[in-house]
């Protein structure tokens, strides 16, 4: 649910990194967050285990001044991947603006990537939000190994919607931002209607 | 739906949570919304923490809370209460989707007054919170003059 104060001056919106566990929905975040100019963004918050996989969810804020005046925030959020933490990530999804699926590319994770792209579209559904009506972008990350799926493969099987879709390594940053910024254009493109 | 606040609007909930806030004697009130966002605050200048962080930590403690009591087979969780060293949190839900939350410092205060002043505003917050929601279904709240080609995201990186 985006949030406009016109006392304020402030636009919120919340974006969710989405996808199976250790396809790199954090590495995505935090590449943002390190190469982002420390007067445009907030403290970054990782809810993680001693190992470094997320528990409950990772969070960034980013500011946007003088848009007309406006101050346009962004809130970016990942989810816990890993399997049994299902009931987090439907919390996480409560008041969403935008998703990025980040996949795995590899093909021994393409399971894993369908059964958390329908575990996403159950939790949707739960808010009462179709797939069909929220931005949405998807990235096939990790390129850079060599044992990945096509993308036309990754697209066919994950991209049903036909949504934009980018190839990433995000341990370099590459996709990194094109998948920010489209999602943040879908995002503030449908709080314009 | 999309949640807006006009000027008056905003006014009134921050004399709300500064008057609550004065009366308990709390650092800060904050109001936030269950999906992390800050709504408003007290007038609270003293408290310099990062109330935008601290809204999407609290949605999160709330939201987990909530699932938790789910879980046990109650319906829902009214309020919870969270005890550091120094510091007394106290958060309670208002109309179902907001969280009231009071951070005090218990040398100060205490957590009967908290609730008790909490109490005391709370159908007027709850009446507010409708009234603004009922408005913004109404009328379209995204400024008309802000056109999406002027937010040029590339300036936010070094």
């Amino acid at each position: 649910m985006p949030f406009v104060n016109f006392a304020t001056r402030e636009i919120n919106c919340k974006i969710v990194y989405y996808g199976p566990g250790l396809s790199g929905k954090t590495t995505n975040i935090k590449w943002i967050y390190d190469h982002i100019k420390p007067e445009n963004k907030g403290e970054m918050i990782t809810l993680a285990t001693e190992t470094e996989r997320t528990l409950f969810f990772d969070f960034v804020p980013i500011e946007v001044s003088n848009v007309k005046g406006f101050k346009v925030r962004f809130h970016l959020y990942t989810t816990p991947g890993q399997i049994i933490y299902q009931a987090s990530r439907k919390l996480i999804l409560k008041g969403v603006d935008g998703i990025v699926f980040v996949a795995d590319s590899q093909e021994e994770r393409h399971d894993a990537n369908l059964d958390t792209l329908d575990d996403m579209i159950e939790n949707l559904e739960d808010y009462d939000i179709k797939i069909e009506n929220i931005p949405l972008v998807f990235q096939y990350n990790k390129r850079d190994l060599p044992n990945v799926l096509p993308v036309e493969v990754l697209r066919r099987d994950l991209n049903r919607w036909n949504r934009p879709d980018f190839e990433a390594v995000a341990s370099k940053g590459f996709g990194v931002l094109e998948t920010f910024k489209e999602i943040t254009r879908q995002v503030l493109k449908k709080l314009k209607k | 739906m999309m949640l807006n606040l006009r000027p008056e609007e905003d006014k009134e909930l921050r004399e709300i949570l500064t008057s609550i806030a004065d009366e308990s004697k709390s650092k800060i009130v904050l109001l936030i919304d269950k999906s992390g966002q800050l709504i408003s605050r007290s007038e609270s200048p003293a408290f310099s923490s990062d109330d935008v962080t601290f809204a999407s930590l609290t949605a999160g403690n709330v939201a987990a809370s909530e699932a938790l009591s789910k879980l046990l087979g109650d319906k829902s969780l009214n309020h919870m209460f969270t005890e550091t060293e120094d510091e007394g949190i106290y958060m309670i839900v208002i109309a179902e989707k907001y969280i009231l939350v009071s951070i005090f410092d218990k040398v100060s205060t205490n957590l009967g007054i908290i609730r008790v002043k909490i109490k005391k505003y709370y159908d007027r917050l709850e009446g507010l919170m409708k009234r603004i929601e009922e408005r913004a279904e109404k009328e379209s709240s995204m400024p008309a003059d802000i056109n999406i080609e002027d937010i040029d995201l590339d300036t936010l990186f070094e």
